[in-house]
C-alpha cells in the first residue's frame, strides 16, 4: 500500500504538464454535436458532422464535437457543453433522448436537439427524419426493376428509425408489384462490414435481385456482396441509404434514398438563431431534405416510365394523398422529461 | 596445461549479502572437483557464475584460458560449459529424446525440426558413456535417477569441457550414486572437468580428485581428496569445533530396542490408494506407536508421496482401513509451494497451520497478534536465522525455511508427525538441529507423537529410526533389525526383494491378498 | 569498496523516480508528437485532459468519480478473483447479468418504497452476477476446464442475452426502442451531494473495497483465498483445507460484485438498460486490478486514475477538437506508461526485498 502510494503523485504531475489557461467557456454563440459513432462512417454520423461544419461556416459560430462511448457520457457531455456556454447542442440519435430531457430541465436556456428523438419539450427538440418517404420511392423503383420478384433489406440495429424506412420501402415495392417477396435481416451492428456482406449474400442466394440497406458504415460490405453476385453472373441492383451513395458504388447502385442531414442541421441552427425553433421537427419530401436520387452513372437502371410514376408518387406524398407507413415514436409533449422522475438526494 | 575454469577474486552480492567474496577457484581438465560447504556457503552461486547464469560483481572468469564476458550463459555454453541443476530443467511431457534434442541447438534444422541423424548421435553418445537412458518414455513417467541421466546426457551432447553438477546425489539410492560416479569418471577420463557440488562428505571423497570448501561465501581450502579426512572437511565447512559426531554416516545411533510405548497412534490396514503421478499404495499395512520413529526408506517415487498424504489425512484410501488421528503434522518434501509459501511472511506461513483453530481467532477475525506470537516463539526455538514473524519466507535460506516448516508442524503436532526427507538440502548444522528436534520429540513420553520418517537418505533413516521399512513400487517391506545396514536396505530399495531375493518377505507377497505388516 | 557504500544506496532510492519519470516523459513526448502530427496543439490537448478530469469540483465529482464507479466495482471483482488465482475475465458478462436482473426486478416489482426496492434490486443483481460466475466455477472445479476461456465465453452469452432481452421480453412497454422502460424512482440510487451526479454506488464501491480488504487481511476465510492464490498445493498440504470451496467462494463473490457494478450503473446513471451499456469496463477492470496489485484499497485509487483518463478524454474531444480515436490512442499510451512505471517500481521493490528481508512484509 505505502509502496504503491509512492507513484501516485506522478499522475497529477502528468496531467498538469500540459496545462494551459483554465477558462473553458466559449465566447459568443456556439453549437455542439454529440455522436455515438465515428464521423468517418460515410453515413449517419458523417452527415451530422458535415452539418456541424456547415453551421460553423455559414453562421459563423463556434463549433465542437464529441463522440460519446457510453450512456454515462451522454449526460456528462450535455452538461459540460451547457456549462461551457454552448447554446445549441445536437444529440445525433434516439439514444440521447433521456439525457437531453434531463439536461433540458437543468439548463432551460440551452436548446437540445435530438435526431430521431421522441420527447419534445420547451427546449428539447426532436428531429423526425422523413427518410421513410424517400425509402418508399426507392421501394417503388426496386419493385419495378426486380426480375425475380424478391427484394432484400439489410438493416443494422433494429431501431425505430431504421425499421421505419424498411416498412416504407416494402410498401413502395408492393405498390409496384403486389406479389413481391420482401426479405429483411438486421445484423445487429452499424459497422460490421463482413456481417453486412454475409447478410446481403444470403438474400442474394435466396433469389433477391434488388436490395436496399440501412447499415450505415457497414454498407461497404453490402455493396461488395452485390458486386460479387454480378461477377458470378447474376444481375442484381443495390440501393443506397441515408447519404447519396451513388458515387460510393456507381457500378451496382440503381439509386439512393437520401437524407440531407447537413441541410436540416443548418436550417435547425438558423431557426435557433432566429428564435423560431420549435419541436418536433418533421423533415420529409416536402422540405426537400429527403429524396430519392437515381444513380446518374446508371441511366437505364430505373426505366423512364418508372421514374415518371415515382415523380407522381412524390407529388402525392407531399400533398398528403399517400400515407407512407412507418413507425411513429414521438411521445406527447406533456409531462415529466424522464417518466419516472429524478432520484432523491440523500 | 590451461585450466578448464579459473576464477580470480570473484565477488557476487545479493543485496547486503556477499554470496561470494573474492573467491579463487581452479578446475583442471579431466578432474572431478568436489565443491563443499554448508547451505548458503556459495557453492551453487559459484557454479552459476561459471555457467554464466549470474554476473559477478567483481573478479575475472576464464574458461579454457579465455576471458569470459561477465554473466553470459550463451558464451559459457559456446565455450563448452554445461550445468545440471539440482531441480531438473526437463519438460515433463516430452520424451527423453525430445528433451535432449530440445536443449541442444545443433539438433535443430533451420526450419525448427530435429535433424534426422540426431537420434543416432544421442544413442552413440549414451553408449560411449555407458549411460542407460530411456529415450522414448515421457520424462514425467521416469524415476528420479532416469531423469538425472537424461539431464546429464543433455548436458554432454555438445563439446562439453566443463560439467557442473549441483547436488546430484541428493535424490539417489546408494547403488545409484555408485552408478552416477562411474559415469562421471568416464566423462572426466575423456578430458572434461567436472565440478561436483555436494554436502555429503564421504561421497565427495569417494568420487573427487580434489575438494574445495567454501564457507559463508569465502574460499577456505582446496586439497587432494586423498590427503584429507571427513573430519577435517567438516571442521572447515562449519568453522571451528567439531560437529562431526552428528554428521551423516558418522556412526549410526540405532535407537534402543526396548519395548516401545504401547499406544498405537496411527494404523493402516491393507491400504491401497491411487496416485496422480508416480506410484500409489498397494496393500500397505503399518502401525505407529507413541514415541517411536518408523523410518521408511526407498528410492523416490515409489509411493512415499501417497503414503504421506494418506497418513496426513489428505487422501482417503481406495481400499483398506486407515485409523488416523484428527490431525497429523506433515513436513512435506517440497518446501517451496508445499511446505511454505515464499511470498508469505513467517507469521502467515504459521497461520497456514493454525488459522482454523479457535485459539487463533477472535470473533470472526483471525487473531494475528496470537499468530505472530507463536511465529516469534517458533523462530527462537528452531533457530530460524534472520527470521522474524514479518519476514517473507522466500528471503530465508533453504535450511532456515525447513526449520520453520518443521517448527510449524511440531506446533500442529497432535499424535502423528510425518517427516518427508526433512533434512534434504539442509546444511550440516541445520541437519543436526532438525534431527535432534525429531528425536527429542519422540522422547516426550506420554505426550510424544508417533513419527513416520520418510527419507531417501539412508544414513538419516539408519540414524534416527527405531524400526525401518522400505517402499518399493507402492509396497511396504519391513526390515528386520539384523538387516539395519546400508547394503541390505539398499538392495531392498532397488527392488531386489520383489524377486524373492530378500528372505522372509518374498513368499508372503507372492500370495494373492497377502498382507504385509511393517512392525 | 566499503567507503563508497553510500553511493549505491542513494542511487537505488533515486532509481524508481528516474525510471518512472523517464517512462512518463517518453510517453508524453510520443503523445505530443502524435497530436502535433494530427494538427492539434499538445498543450491545449493535455490541458483539456487535465481540466476535464480535475479542473473543477464538478469535473472531479460528477465526471471522474462517476466514470470511476463501474471501474472500481469491476476492478474489485477482478482483484478478489485473481487473489485466489481465479482468472475471471468474465466481469463484463457478470456486469450485464447483474444489470439485467436489477432492471427486471425494478420494472416488474410494484414496490414504491426505495427502502424495499433498492435492496431487492441490489440483491438480485449480486445474485445474477454470482450465478453467471457459477457456470465457469462449476466447469473449473468439476471438469477442470480453464476459467480464462469459460468466463470470456460467458461474456458473449451475456451480451447476446442482453441484446435479446432489450429486443424482446424487457423491451420498453411502448415497444418502439430497443431499451427497457425507465426504472421507477424508488429503484434509482440517490445522489450523494446535491448538485452533483455522483451517486450512492460510489460509496458502495468504497465500502466493498474496505470490506474486501478487511476480509482478505483479517479473516480466516480471506486468508484461505490468499493461500490458494499464493500456492494451491501449499494450501492443501500445509493449510489442510480443500481448495475447491475457496475457489467457489472467489468465483461467486467476484461475480456478485461485478453484477452489482452493472446494476449500479443503470440505477445510478442510465436508469434504463440498453445494448452497449458498458464500453468494456469488465476488461479495463483487469488493468485496474493489476495496477492496484490486487489490493482492494489501492483499487480505489487506480479506478479513479482510469476514471480521470476517461473523463479527460471527453474534454479533449470537446475543448481541443481531438477525434475520439486519437483520444483512445492517447489513453492507451498513458495506461502503458503507468503500467511501465508500476513494473519498474515492482522490480525495484523485489530487488530491495532480496537485499533486506524486512522490506517484503506486506499482508494483503
Amino acid at each position: 500500500m505505502i509502496r504503491y502510494l509512492r507513484c501516485l503523485p506522478i499522475v497529477p504531475l502528468m496531467f498538469s504538464a500540459g496545462c494551459g489557461g483554465d477558462s473553458t467557456a466559449v465566447d459568443g454563440p456556439a453549437v455542439a454535436l454529440l455522436t455515438s459513432g465515428p464521423v468517418s462512417d460515410a453515413g449517419w454520423h458523417a452527415g451530422a458532422y458535415e452539418g456541424l461544419q456547415m453551421i460553423g461556416d455559414s453562421l459563423g459560430v463556434h463549433i465542437s464535437h464529441q463522440q460519446t462511448r457510453t450512456p454515462a457520457d451522454f449526460d456528462e457531455a450535455f452538461i459540460s457543453y451547457a456549462e461551457s456556454g454552448y447554446g445549441l447542442i445536437f444529440g445525433h440519435g434516439f439514444e440521447y433522448q433521456d439525457a437531453a430531457s434531463r439536461a433540458g430541465e437543468a439548463y432551460p436556456d440551452v436548446t437540445f436537439v435530438v435526431s430521431s428523438g421522441s420527447r419534445p419539450s420547451a427546449n428539447v427538440v426532436p428531429i423526425i427524419f422523413g427518410l421513410h418517404e424517400a425509402s418508399y420511392l426507392a421501394g417503388m423503383a426496386a419493385g419495378a426493376i426486380t426480375a425475380s420478384g424478391i427484394v432484400g433489406m439489410v438493416g443494422g440495429v433494429e431501431i425505430p428509425s431504421a425499421k421505419g424506412t424498411f416498412i416504407a420501402f416494402e410498401a413502395g415495392v408492393k405498390a409496384m408489384r403486389e406479389d413481391a417477396t420482401v426479405l429483411e435481416t438486421f445484423i445487429g451492428s452499424w459497422d460490421d462490414v463482413s456481417a453486412a456482406k454475409e447478410a446481403a449474400a444470403a438474400q442474394l442466394r435466396q433469389g433477391a435481385d434488388a436490395l436496399i440497406h440501412n447499415v450505415d458504415a457497414a454498407s461497404f460490405g453490402f455493396f461488395q456482396a452485390v458486386r460479387e453476385a454480378r461477377e458470378g453472373g447474376r444481375m442484381a441492383w443495390a440501393f443506397g441509404m441515408n447519404r447519396d451513395q451513388n458515387d460510393v458504388a456507381p457500378d451496382v447502385i440503381a439509386g439512393s434514398a437520401v437524407i440531407n442531414i447537413p441541410q436540416i442541421f443548418v436550417q435547425t441552427a438558423r431557426a435557433w438563431q432566429d428564435g423560431t425553433l420549435e419541436g418536433p421537427l418533421y423533415t420529409g419530401l416536402a422540405t426537400g431534405a429527403v429524396d430519392f436520387v437515381p444513380n446518374p452513372a446508371q441511366p437505364g437502371a430505373v426505366p423512364p416510365m418508372v421514374l415518371v410514376r415515382i415523380e407522381e408518387a412524390r407529388r402525392l406524398i407531399i400533398e398528403e394523398k399517400i400515407d407512407v407507413p412507418s413507425i411513429d415514436f414521438v411521445e406527447p409533449a406533456a409531462g415529466d422529461p424522464v417518466a419516472a422522475g429524478d432520484p432523491p438526494t440523500c | 596445461m590451461t585450466a578448464a575454469v579459473s576464477l580470480r577474486g570473484v565477488t557476487k552480492r545479493f543485496g547486503a549479502l556477499r554470496a561470494l567474496d573474492a573467491v579463487d577457484f581452479e578446475l583442471a581438465p579431466g578432474e572431478i572437483h568436489g565443491l563443499l560447504g554448508e547451505n548458503g556457503a556459495g557453492k551453487t552461486t559459484l557454479a552459476r557464475v561459471v555457467a554464466g547464469l549470474l554476473a559477478p560483481d567483481a573478479g575475472r572468469v576464464q574458461i579454457g584460458g579465455r576471458e569470459v564476458r561477465l554473466g553470459s550463459a550463451a558464451e559459457a555454453r559456446a565455450l563448452g560449459v554445461a550445468m545440471v541443476h539440482q531441480h531438473f530443467s526437463l519438460v515433463p511431457r516430452f520424451t527423453g529424446f525430445e528433451n535432449v534434442a530440445l536443449f541442444n541447438a545443433e539438433a535443430w534444422t533451420p526450419r525448427g525440426g530435429v535433424r534426422d541423424d540426431y537420434r543416432g548421435r544421442i544413442e552413440a553418445r549414451a553408449a560411449e558413456l555407458r549411460l542407460p537412458v530411456q529415450l522414448d518414455v515421457p520424462v514425467e513417467r521416469m524415476g528420479v535417477a532416469d531423469r538425472q541421466r537424461i539431464e546429464i546426457l543433455k548436458a554432454l551432447m555438445g563439446e562439453t569441457r566443463v560439467l557442473l553438477l549441483d547436488e546430484p546425489t541428493a535424490v539417489l539410492a546408494p547403488q545409484e550414486v555408485e552408478g552416477l560416479f562411474a559415469v562421471l569418471r568416464r566423462v572426466a577420463a575423456a578430458g572434461t572437468g567436472i565440478v561436483l557440488v555436494a554436502h555429503k562428505l564421504d561421497e565427495v571423497l569417494a568420487a573427487a580428485g580434489r575438494v574445495t570448501v567454501l564457507r559463508r561465501g569465502r574460499w577456505v581450502l582446496t586439497r587432494e581428496a586423498g590427503g584429507v579426512t571427513a573430519r577435517e572437511l567438516a571442521d572447515a565447512m562449519v568453522g571451528v569445533g567439531g560437529v562431526a559426531a552428528g554428521l551423516p554416516g558418522g556412526g549410526s545411533v540405532l535407537a534402543g530396542q526396548e519395548a516401545p510405548a504401547p499406544a498405537i497412534v496411527a494404523e493402516l490396514k491393507d491400504v491401497s490408494a491411487a496416485s496422480v503421478s508416480g506410484a500409489g499404495l498397494r496393500g500397505v499395512s503399518l502401525a505407529v506407536r507413541r514415541g517411536e520413529i518408523l523410518g521408511i526408506a526407498g528410492v523416490g517415487g515409489n509411493g512415499q508421496r501417497t503414503l504421506a498424504s494418506v497418513l496426513a489425512g489428505l487422501q482417503a484410501p481406495d481400499a483398506g482401513e486407515a485409523v488416523l488421528p484428527a490431525e497429523a503434522g506433515w513436513i512435506p518434501q517440497e518446501r517451496d509451494g508445499e511446505g511454505l509459501v515464499n511470498d508469505f511472511t513467517i507469521a502467515e506461513n504459521v497461520a497456514l497451520a493454525v488459522h482454523a483453530k479457535g485459539a487463533y481467532r477472535r470473533g470472526p477475525w483471525l487473531d494475528w497478534a496470537e499468530v505472530e506470537e507463536a511465529a516469534a516463539a517458533l523462530v527462537g526455538e528452531m533457530d530460524v536465522r534472520s527470521g522474524a514473524p514479518g519476514v517473507a519466507a522466500g528471503t530465508l535460506s533453504g535450511g532456515n525455511q525447513q526449520k520453520m516448516v518443521a517448527g510449524r508442524e511440531f506446533l500442529r503436532s497432535g499424535k502423528l508427525l510425518v517427516a518427508e526427507s526433512p533434512t534434504r538440502g539442509l546444511d550440516v548444522k541445520a541437519t543436526v538441529a532438525v534431527r535432534e528436534r525429531i528425536t527429542a520429540l519422540a522422547k516426550h513420553g506420554d505426550r510424544a507423537p508417533g513419527i513416520v520418517l520418510i527419507s531417501t537418505d539412508l544414513d538419516e533413516i539408519l540414524e534416527l529410526s527405531d524400526r525401518i521399512a522400505v517402499m518399493v513400487r507402492g509396497r511396504l517391506i519391513p526390515v528386520p533389525p539384523e538387516d539395519h545396514n546400508p547394503a541390505a536396505i539398499g538392495e531392498l530399495m532397488l527392488g531386489a526383494g520383489s524377486r524373492g531375493g530378500v528372505r522372509h518377505q518374498a513368499d508372503a507377497r507372492d500370495r494373492p491378498g497377502a498382507r504385509e505388516t511393517a512392525g | 569498496m566499503s567507503d563508497q557504500s553510500g553511493t549505491p544506496r542513494v542511487r537505488a532510492d533515486l532509481r524508481p523516480a528516474l525510471g518512472a519519470a523517464a517512462a512518463l516523459l517518453a510517453t508524453m513526448a510520443i503523445a505530443a508528437a502524435l497530436l502535433a502530427l494530427g494538427g492539434h496543439s499538445p498543450a491545449v490537448a493535455f490541458g483539456a485532459l487535465a481540466r476535464g478530469a480535475f479542473g473543477s469540483w464538478h469535473n472531479f465529482i460528477s465526471v471522474t468519480l462517476v466514470q470511476a464507479t463501474p471501474l472500481l466495482l469491476t476492478g474489485l471483482a477482478v482483484a478478489l478473483a485473481f487473489k485466489a488465482r481465479v482468472w475471471n475475465i468474465g466481469a463484463e458478462g457478470q456486469l450485464h447479468a447483474g444489470a439485467l436482473a436489477g432492471v427486471a426486478v425494478a420494472v416488474s416489482v410494484p414496490a414504491s418504497s426505495a427502502f424495499l426496492l433498492l435492496p431487492a434490486t441490489l440483491l438480485a443483481a449480486a445474485a445474477a452476477g454470482a450465478l453467471w460466475a457459477s457456470v465457469p466455477a462449476a466447469m473449473k472445479t468439476r471438469m477442470g476446464v480453464g476459467e480464462v476461456i469459460t468466463t470470456l465465453l460467458m461474456n458473449f452469452v451475456a451480451l447476446f442475452l442482453a441484446q435479446f432481452l432489450v429486443h424482446g421480453p424487457l423491451r420498453e412497454s411502448r415497444g418502439v426502442f430497443n431499451q427497457t422502460d425507465a426504472i421507477p424512482a424508488a429503484a434509482q440510487l440517490p445522489t450523494l451531494i446535491p448538485g452533483f451526479r455522483l451517486h450512492l454506488g460510489f460509496l458502495i464501491g468504497i465500502l466493498i473495497a474496505v470490506a474486501l480488504w478487511l476480509y482478505l487481511a483479517r479473516t480466516p476465510g480471506g486468508f484461505r483465498i490468499r493461500a490458494v492464490g499464493a500456492s494451491p498445493r501449499a494450501a492443501e498440504v500445509s493449510g489442510r483445507f480443500r481448495t475447491t470451496p475457496v475457489i467457489w467462494r472467489a468465483f461467486l463473490v467476484s461475480g456478485a460484485i461485478a453484477g452489482l457494478a452493472g446494476w449500479i450503473q443503470v440505477s445510478g446513471i442510465t436508469h434504463r438498460m440498453y445494448e452497449g451499456l458498458s464500453p468494456g469496463w469488465g476488461y479495463t477492470a483487469i488493468a485496474v486490478a493489476l495496477l492496484a496489485r490486487l489490493h482492494p484499497l489501492a483499487a480505489v485509487l487506480t479506478a479513479i486514475v482510469f476514471g480521470a483518463l476517461s473523463a479527460g478524454g471527453g474534454a479533449m474531444q470537446r475543448e481541443a477538437g481531438v477525434p475520439d480515436v486519437w483520444v483512445r490512442g492517447i489513453e492507451a499510451l498513458v495506461i502503458l506508461a503507468v503500467l511501465t512505471v508500476d513494473r519498474v517500481l515492482q522490480t525495484i521493490d523485489r530487488r530491495a526485498a532480496r537485499g533486506s528481508p524486512r522490506a517484503a512484509h506486506s499482508r494483503a
